[in-house]
């Protein structure tokens, strides 16, 4: 078991370092000149050079990777390009903090939720139940989040205004300040989620319903919620596990799309932000956090799932 | 007889599949006595588990279910599912095939054994785990505290299956039904099982119905016998009776379909039964054996056929009692000359070793073996799984890469996997697969399954040309011209198993090995594929197999020489007729000891293998088999490899046995 | 495949994905406007016999640009499934028919590439080429989509790379493309179908997405989910301005998703 988690911890590592390389050298490839961006588009080529050489861009790319990463392991992202003397760090913390708790609500909306639908569904194989809930699920999967949130803010803010149509903070508000900003996001990621995760629910539990030993189980004359409970449950929530942990990569994908369309003050917001307006430093940064945070879910459900199966625990 | 605790009444199942209905059981009648064992024997699809799920009422929503099942004076089909909770594992109990996939595998054995008893005898869930303790010791398992706190992944296959019969007599049912509880075991795991079932009949004052496709089994466990076939009883009778005075024709065909008693290739052909089982439909109301039987006629066979009583408790289902010929059962022998030639050396083996990686450890499945193939005879490997004998053939057909020795053959050294190998070889040595589903390709049909080898080997360019080379070869595997267009999807698995033979046989190859390739059939198709082997040896004469099986009937059948593999060693080799009779490894002992016998015939020794089996990761000194051996004779079994003992000049033992005791050796039989 | 055996469900899958492609190919001639004509007198016009799904800010008539957008996402997602299928299956099946260390460093890389959420990567992998033309979209999706189809294909191979009809090939000296591509390819590419089918759903909705984000296809091609984005807005005083692409979208992805979940039922679970 240790040293199945070394050897985890350690690959969980060398995949950080890979795809930092791979994300300092896709944004090298991008378009676009620091000192260009910075001096703005009159300057001359005189003062673009001195620029670089002052920044220390004339330097090797992987010299200037090393100086990068090694300022990021300490918290050091530099300044922003865009909004100028904003350092980078304070940014992307204050923004993380918000997505976190985005996150977080739609997580503890959409794991229980899901797993519920899945359940139900997956005990009630081609019943009424099952088809309601399937039918539900193929829709809301095919459902774009910026769509879903479109038809959220047509009912909730347009007709009810209930909640704004944009999630934005006044300057100097904490998000505690202004909790409703949360819900409507929060709930687009939720609606979108359930129904990928409930169906994946839905597959396992259906599996288990299936298998050998629940029939065995219910021929031993156990009561059907007995062994729905006891015996079907554990093992249909199981891969449940690694399938929300996959989709914790979806969950990011969502969260950029739905905090550019409620303009909700997250680093997915700012990620696009970012983008567009070739703020390097920044978008490095906010990519790497974001994909540093994907790996270590990914992490924490591998060892879940160790954890929680027999099989693999002991497996020497 | 005294009053029945089961009686089936004309109990018939109908399952509707999206298209056609399907008749599982038609009018099936029967009776179970208490302390008794009710064997129940048929081939796949004849309905036998169909039976077992109706009497726990467990058969699904598509099932139409007509008769009555009564037990303890209700008739258990009127129940509803809430209902049978109350007989399920409490009154009758059921175990099924696969241990394995019948165990949770994420709750730890002991809740799985104390449940029932909680539910049932409304126990305190601690007690019930103290009764769950007391089974296990009661049923001589080793170390039941260890057990009860396991995983079922932690404990082997013969264990869990233990494990499940444990579970089943919980609540003291009065009713236990074993669905092949042993098919997924090895015949020395089989035979503890066999044995622990004829004393909890005794112990625990229950009656077992026992299902198996396997005929041995069910004669040397079985009070009675009922002979299964497509969905109704052909033939019921205590057991002596029924293999003395087998009446319907379909018992006579499965009795004689199998090689049993040390029958050989030289003595008899094997009977087997033409056609195949098919799904019968509801209004179908001829005897069910109609289309395979030699003996129908056209009137009585559709009318007039049903179970009749002709001497007390012996029932049969054919009422053409008088006109079958009796010696049928005794099926004189036709002699075979099987070709007498010297034994010229084809295939050369020395020191082979395979081994796996396997996470931190390594794991041998060969290990550092030595043997020849002489040309046109048959060489039988036997061994329980995990021996090697499947591996050994691998790395001679080139599919694994050896980590050492050498295979020579026809003076070539052919120590290389089948990308290095020439044309020639590749074409002279060839393989007939287990399963036949699994070695045809589903996309292809049969004139592109035998066709290509023909091109690629035989190069063979012209379509035409190969279609006349392929249809002779389908004539000769028994199967007409139409196949040639069929994908083997359409086909039942002895027709599939032909197909793979004639594409082996399409490159008229030198060396044929054959791995199982009748484990996954009938018994009636099993003795028509190895009929086929046989004579296309002989018609030959210059080809040699390497039979490799687990069953020891078939290869006592089949082959010429035998070698009997554990543990990636060599046990013993020699001519068969040599192997089977003393003086025996004590391996080989034990294995004659363990098969079950058609028809009775009571061994002399009951050798049962205990202890543990190691894995070989190179850490085992000494004999692979001190562990289990009941011979050990002391710490040199465990500190030296055994040496080669000759004791004729084909006939060697690894072992280190004094010859005065392989002397006193007696014959298992 | 019998007619008695398709679902409503793919029934509707069907006739969804028919209407876009018909629109996509003959919908110009339902409409008197091109998709960059501003109508100055009826900006955000409400839907009417003249322009039928309204206009928007600019006074475009919604309706042509619905359906000038739909050839665009039609093009790309269908392209891009099918081309990240092809090289998913390239890749999937070397790793996966080969096995030991080419497996692992091949899935290990790929695992790299899935450690980055799809649509990020995509939108950094935009950012590298400037102006999004429909080539460079589809080469994106793409690239994104590889380490997901290559992870159904090898999976696909693996459950009949083990099976002897293999080892019969190798025994009669087959090469490995044949054994991969003549033996295992046709019986393996079911689900490969399945996932290649839903793919071209996903990439609608990474279309989309970026498009919405802004960093998709450049105006002045019109695409849905730029058209989101622009008239969001106005979502309140002209509500079918973000109503129609919206339901495009959707309509158009359900309708690959039924037609996928129809084409899992036909050649995976029966």
């Amino acid at each position: 078991m240790k040293e199945r988690l070394a050897v985890k911890i350690l690959s969980m590592v060398g995949t950080m370092i890979i795809m930092s390389i791979l994300i300092f050298t896709l944004v090298e490839l991008m378009p676009g000149d620091v000192a260009q961006i910075i001096l703005g588009m009159n300057a001359n080529e005189q003062s673009l050079t001195e620029m670089r050489s002052t920044m220390g861009l004339d330097r090797p790319a992987p010299v200037r990777y090393l100086e990068w990463a090694g300022n990021a392991i300490r918290g050091d992202f530099g300044e922003s390009l865009y909004l100028k003397g904003v350092s980078v760090s304070s940014l992307i913390v204050r923004r993380g903090f918000h997505s976190l708790i985005l996150a977080v609500a739609a997580f503890l909306l959409f794991v229980p939720l899901s797993i519920f639908l899945g359940v139900i569904a997956g005990t009630n194989e081609r019943k009424w139940q099952d088809k309601i809930i399937s039918t539900f699920g193929i829709i809301t999967m095919a459902m774009p989040e910026f769509v879903l949130g479109v038809f959220m803010i047509m009912i909730f803010s347009v007709k009810l205004n209930w909640f704004p149509v944009n999630s934005t903070l006044e300057i100097g508000q904490t998000i505690f300040e202004n909790l409703k900003i949360i819900v409507l996001p929060a709930l687009s990621i939720t609606i979108l989620m359930v129904g990928y995760v409930s169906r994946m629910q839905r597959a396992s539990t259906v599996t288990v319903m299936n298998s050998e030993y629940i029939k065995m189980a219910r021929l031993k004359g156990l009561p059907r919620s007995y062994v729905i409970l006891h015996h079907a449950l554990k093992n249909a929530l199981i891969p449940s596990i690694t399938v929300i942990g996959m989709n914790i990569g979806w969950l990011f994908g969502g969260l950029v799309v739905v905090e550019s369309l409620f303009s909700f003050p997250g680093i997915g917001f700012l990620v696009v932000q970012a983008l567009k307006s070739r703020d390097i430093p920044l978008i490095l940064a906010s990519i790497l956090i974001i994909t540093f945070v994907y790996i270590f879910s990914s992490f924490i459900t591998d060892m879940l799932y160790a954890y929680l199966n027999p099989r693999i625990r002991y497996r020497s | 007889m005294n009053k029945p605790i089961l009686e089936i009444r004309d109990l018939s199942v109908e399952y509707n599949a999206s298209e056609e209905s399907v008749l599982a059981l038609n009018k099936v009648n029967i009776n179970l006595y208490p302390r008794e064992i009710l064997g129940i024997v048929g081939e796949s699809g004849c309905g036998k588990s169909t039976l077992a799920y109706g009497v726990m009422n467990y058969l699904g929503k598509n099932a139409l279910i007509s008769g009555a099942i009564n037990f303890g004076g209700e008739n258990l089909l009127d129940k509803s599912d809430r209902e049978m909770d109350h007989f399920r594992g409490n009154k009758i109990a059921i175990i099924n095939q696969n241990p394995f996939t019948s165990l949770n595998p994420s709750l730890k054995l002991g809740k799985q054994l104390a449940e029932v008893a909680v539910f049932h005898r409304k126990m305190k869930y601690k007690d019930a785990m103290e009764l769950s303790r007391d089974m296990l010791i009661s049923l001589n398992l080793p170390d039941p505290d260890s057990i009860l706190r396991r995983y079922p992944h932690e404990i082997s296959g013969g264990m869990q299956q233990r494990i499940c019969i444990a579970m089943g007599l919980m609540c003291q049912p009065s009713i236990l039904i074993m669905d092949e509880p042993t098919t997924a075991l090895d015949v020395t795991t089989e035979v503890v099982i066999l044995d622990l079932c004829r004393n909890l009949v005794k112990q625990f004052d229950t009656a077992i119905i026992y299902i198996s496709h396997d005929l041995g089994i069910i004669s040397s466990i079985s009070d009675r016998i009922a002979v299964m076939y497509r969905g109704e009883i052909a033939e019921l009778a205590e057991k002596d009776e029924l293999f003395s005075n087998p009446q319907h024709p379909y018992t006579k065909a499965l009795i004689n379909c199998i090689p049993r008693h040390g029958v050989t290739k030289d003595q008899k052909k094997l009977a087997t039964i033409p056609g195949y089982i098919t799904n019968r439909n509801k209004h179908d109301e001829s005897c069910p054996f109609l289309e395979r039987c030699k003996y129908s006629s056209s009137e009585g066979c559709i009318n007039n056929y049903g179970m009749q009583e002709i001497i007390q408790g012996h029932w049969t289902a054919c009422s053409k009692v008088s006109i079958a010929e009796n010696e049928v059962i005794l099926d004189k022998p036709e002699p075979r000359i099987i070709g007498k030639q010297d034994e010229v050396p084809l295939l050369n083996v020395e020191n082979l070793t395979k081994i796996f990686p396997s996470r931190s450890k390594k794991y041998i499945a060969v290990d550092d073996i030595s043997f020849h193939v002489n040309r046109n005879r048959v060489f039988g490997i036997v061994g329980e799984s995990g021996c090697g004998k499947s591996t050994t053939a691998l790395c001679i057909e080139g599919l694994l890469e050896t980590n050492g020795g050498r295979i020579e053959y026809k003076g070539e050294d052919i120590t290389k996997t089948w990308q290095k190998r020439s044309g020639n070889v590749l074409k002279e040595i060839q393989m007939v697969f287990q399963d036949p589903a699994r070695s045809l390709n589903p996309f292809y049909t049969v004139e592109q399954i035998i066709g290509r080898p023909i091109k690629v080997l035989r190069g063979i360019k012209s379509k035409i040309d190969r279609r006349k080379i392929i249809i002779e070869l389908l004539h000769k595997v028994g199967l007409s011209e139409q196949y040639i267009n069929k994908k083997t999807s359409q086909m039942s698995g002895g027709e599939r198993q032909r197909v793979a033979i004639a594409r082996v046989f399409a490159l008229k190859p030198d060396l044929v090995i054959c791995d199982e390739p009748t484990s996954a059939l009938d018994v009636s198709v099993q003795a028509a594929v190895l009929n086929l082997l046989v004579e296309l040896q002989q018609e030959t004469d210059e080809i040699s197999y390497i039979f490799i099986s687990h069953d020891l009937h078939v290869v006592n059948y089949i082959s010429d020489f035998v070698m009997i593999m554990y543990l990636g060693k060599i046990c013993e080799f020699g001519r068969t007729a040599e192997v089977f009779s003393p003086p025996y490894h004590p391996y080989t002992e034990a294995l004659l000891s363990a098969v079950p016998e058609v028809g009775g015939g009571s061994k002399k020794s009951l050798i049962r293998l205990e202890g543990s089996v190691p894995v070989p990761d190179g850490t085992i000194t000494g004999c692979h088999f001190h562990t289990r051996c009941p011979r050990k004779i002391g710490n040199i079994c465990e500190r030296e490899i055994p040496p080669k003992v000759n004791l004729t000049d084909t006939h060697y033992i690894h072992c280190h046995l004094p010859n005065e005791k392989l002397e006193k050796m007696e014959s298992v039989f | 495949m019998k007619l008695s055996k398709i679902t409503i469900g793919g029934i509707i899958g069907i006739v969804i994905l028919a209407f876009w492609i018909f629109m996509a190919i003959f919908g110009s001639m339902l409409t008197p406007y091109t998709h960059v004509e501003m109508d100055l007198v009826q900006k955000m016009a409400a839907p009417s016999a003249s322009h039928i799904l309204g206009t928007d800010q600019l006074g475009r008539d919604i309706f042509s640009r619905i359906i000038i957008g739909s050839r665009s996402v039609l093009t790309v997602s269908v392209t891009a499934a099918l081309f990240s299928t092809f090289l998913g299956i390239l890749v999937g099946f070397s790793a996966g028919y080969f096995g030991g260390k080419t497996d692992e460093i091949i899935m290990r890389f790929m695992d790299i590439l899935l450690s980055m959420p799809a649509l990020v990567l995509a939108m950094v992998v935009v950012g590298i080429m400037e102006g999004t033309s429909i080539l460079t979209l589809t080469l994106v999706i793409s690239i994104v989509f590889t380490p997901r189809t290559a992870r159904v294909a090898r999976s696909a191979l693996l459950t009949w790379k083990d099976l002897e009809f293999v080892d019969a090939a190798k025994i009669r000296g087959e090469s490995h493309l044949y054994i991969m591509f003549m033996e295992i390819m046709p019986n393996a590419l079911g689900p490969i179908i399945v996932e290649a089918t839903a793919r071209i759903a996903y990439s609608v909705m990474t279309v989309s997405a970026l498009g919405f984000l802004g960093i998709g296809l450049q105006p002045p091609t019109p695409d849905w989910g730029m058209m989101v984005s622009e008239n969001k807005s106005i979502i309140i005083s002209a509500p079918w301005a973000v109503l129609a692409p919206t339901i495009a979208i959707a309509s158009l992805v359900i309708g690959v998703s039924l037609l996928a979940d129809l084409i899992q039922r036909r050649l995976i679970n029966e």
